[in-house]
């Protein structure tokens, strides 16, 4: 099967149903050995699971990259209280798209992790909130939930175990903000998706009022994984520090765009010549954003160093994030596309913070008077120094985020800000 | 819809000599074919509610609809709780979520008025005022920006001949632009009500929209 594209570097573990439709049917599923993790779980116990992903070295595919393991063993051991898992399913990370892909292709794989990190944490209820764009996306995990239900998989006994596990499929209603963990609980609540103020965290007072946690889609379509192959199989692909396989979404000038699943620690240039098949029309490569709009840009010579694990793209300059890797060649308006960047986060930021709310607002307007050649060099000066103001000072990450594109851009492309400044001449055309 | 006369097979199209057509990808089987009234309670808040067809003084909560809301109330420890499905399954009967459905909604879950306008406000998918039967949003954002997703965005407001976020004089479209979709690496990605149009290009759009705009009632 031809998912858009594939490439023979891959190691495909979560990705081994994309583009085959009948992986979203239970009774295919299941007899491609699913559920099995499961009851494999169910004998195991809640903590030697723990221990099993703890061992593997997953870490978080949400963003943060803490490991999953770890955050599991903050919650209660002998639960009093309801305990809550609530899967991450908001994707609006700019050049993030794996999640909707891991959902409509193979829901159950998705489900059947929800399952397994529910019992793990002692979770009677999980919640997958679905950014609410997802429509297609949101029916193909309802089919398949509503059939595992009438499976004996969800619900009460599952398998005759004992255990109860619901799952609840929660929609959104389009806010990027609420992909934040503390500002997806209050959404989840009936309230505006406000982000929280840390301490205290999820698995002390989260949904609710009760221990929970958070994870993201990938992060849970991997447990089952796992759980049937073990910890060290894991650490089998990828680096000491960063175990397994990622997904990686490619997007922007490549002739490949797409997903990837590569083992941590596989060279940037070799994701972008070998398997996305290089830049788009033989153009040189200007510029990779690899993890999302919220890190910082990475120039070409950065790039011909840097291996995508979580220590080398910081060791480049920048962060993995989640690993949405955005290639822009040497036609780019860098300008341009930091501005539309910063616009991204002015709209989404949900104004508890005066940096942010402030600071988004105005770097936006700043950046289109450059862009409309009708900036200053001070202009450069303002916007660093709002970039400070705005990092470290907030509730959350957003602002820090929306200053990352700016100040990286500045310092790896000023002659570019330059030259719209001093000439009103555009670099680029894109 | 298996014959799509674009280039939009639901997903990465035909780049990759991808054998399946439109309706393998998102065939009835997974995506339609489930009822109005809801099936399993964990499921009863996903269904499309951006349909063609609007009914803005369609009566909220009743039959059907009334067995919904019933259903998502099970599902959470909280009432309040129940709020964001409550307000999508307003939207989805009348298209849009105006003050008199905030209203009832406020009065259906024990919140004020105040409390769920606040609510409703802060998020971007709840229509405060009638749209066209068709939302057409384009993504601008980063990747599909890079892939020229601005020409799409005026291709759409051409051919349409709107203006950004007005209705269309024939009372069919209206025309945003959206917020990364999450199909960056299918550049342009267009939602048009609950479907996703990927790969678009400005080609693309006369066809899309005369295929919308011949569609009858309950199709599209
Ligand atoms: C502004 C903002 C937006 C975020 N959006 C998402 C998102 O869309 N999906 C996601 O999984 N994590 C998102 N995160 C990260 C979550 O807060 C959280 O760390 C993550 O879901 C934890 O899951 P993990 O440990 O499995 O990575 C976002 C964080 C911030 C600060
Ligand atoms: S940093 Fe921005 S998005 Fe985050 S809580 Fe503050 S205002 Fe909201
Ligand atoms: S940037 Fe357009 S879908 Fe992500």
């Amino acid at each position: 099967m031809a998912y858009p594209y594939v490439s023979d570097r891959e190691v495909r573990v979560i990705s081994r149903h994309f583009g085959d439709p009948a992986a979203r049917r239970l009774d295919t599923y299941v007899e491609r050995g699913g559920y099995q993790a499961l009851r494999k779980a169910f004998e195991l116990g809640p903590d030697a699971v723990i221990d099993e992903v703890k061992a593997s070295g997953l870490r978080g595919r949400g963003g943060a990259g803490f490991p999953t393991g770890v955050k599991w063993s903050f919650m209660p051991k002998q639960p009093t209280r309801p305990h809550y898992l609530l899967c991450n399913a908001d994707e609006s990370e700019p050049g993030t798209f794996k999640d909707r892909e891991l959902i409509r292709w193979d829901p159950h794989q998705l489900l059947e992790g929800v399952l397994i990190s529910a019992f793990a944490i002692r979770a009677g209820h999980a919640y997958i909130y679905c950014r609410g764009e997802f429509f297609e996306t949101t029916q193909v995990l309802a089919r398949a939930l509503e059939d595992a239900y009438a499976g004996g998989y969800a619900g009460r006994d599952i398998l005759g175990s004992g255990f109860d596990i619901d799952v609840t499929i929660h929609v959104g209603a389009g806010a990027y903000i609420c992909g934040e963990e503390t500002g997806l609980m209050n959404s989840l609540e009936g309230q505006r998706g406000q982000p929280r103020v840390k301490p205290p965290f999820p698995a002390a007072v989260g949904a609710f009022g009760m221990p929970s946690t958070v994870n993201n889609v990938e992060t849970l379509a991997t447990v089952p994984h796992i759980v049937t192959h073990g910890g060290a199989w894991y650490r089998g692909y990828g680096t000491e520090k960063s175990p397994g396989t990622k997904l990686f979404c490619v997007s922007g000038h490549v002739n490949r765009p797409g997903n990837y699943e590569l083992p941590l620690g596989f060279p940037m240039m070799d994701l972008i010549e070998d398997v996305c098949g290089g830049i788009r029309d033989g153009h040189a490569l200007k510029a990779v954003i690899p993890g999302g709009s919220s890190v910082p840009l990475l120039n070409a010579e950065e790039c011909s160093r840097c291996t995508l694990d979580y220590e080398g793209v910081v060791a480049a300059g920048s962060m993995l994030g989640c690993a949405s890797v955005i290639v822009m060649d040497e036609t780019t308006d860098i300008v341009k596309q930091v501005r539309r960047m910063v616009q991204f986060y002015a709209h989404e930021s949900c104004g508890q913070c005066t940096p942010c709310r402030e600071g988004t607002a105005w770097m936006t307007k700043v950046l289109r008077r450059i862009e409309d050649g009708r900036g200053t060099e001070e202009d450069l000066d303002t916007l660093l120094d709002m970039s400070h103001q705005m990092t470290g000072t907030t509730i959350c990450v957003l602002s820090d985020s929306a200053a990352a594109p700016v100040v990286s851009s500045i310092h790896k492309f000023k002659d570019e800000y330059l030259a719209l400044i001093r000439r009103g001449e555009r670099v680029g055309v894109a | 819809m298996s014959d799509a006369p674009f280039r939009n097979p639901g997903w990465a199209g035909n780049t990759g000599g991808f054998e399946l057509s439109e309706d393998q990808v998102r065939g009835d089987d997974f995506v339609g074919a489930r009822s109005v009234e809801g099936d399993h309670p964990s499921t009863a808040a996903t269904y499309p509610y951006m349909l063609a067809d609007k009914h803005p003084e369609a009566p909220l909560f009743e039959g059907d609809f009334q067995a919904r809301f019933e259903k998502i109330l099970t599902r959470y420890p909280t009432k309040q709780a129940a709020l964001l499905p409550t307000l999508g399954l307003a939207q989805e009967v009348r298209g849009h979520v105006g003050p008199e459905s905030m209203d009832r909604v406020a009065e259906l879950l024990g919140l004020s008025s105040a409390y769920v306008r606040g609510v409703a406000t802060f998020y971007t998918m709840y229509n405060k005022a009638p749209v066209g039967r068709y939302l057409v949003q384009v993504c601008t954002n980063i990747s599909c920006n890079l892939c020229g997703a601005d020409d799409v965005l005026e291709a759409f407001l051409r051919y349409t001949d709107s203006e950004m976020g007005e209705l269309s004089e024939d009372g069919n479209f209206t025309v945003i632009e959206a917020e990364c979709l999450a199909a960056c690496g299918f550049p342009t990605c267009v939602q048009i009500n609950s479907r996703y149009y990927e790969n678009v290009t400005p080609a693309d759009v006369p066809k899309i929209i005369e295929r919308l705009a011949a569609a009858g009632p309950g199709e599209g």
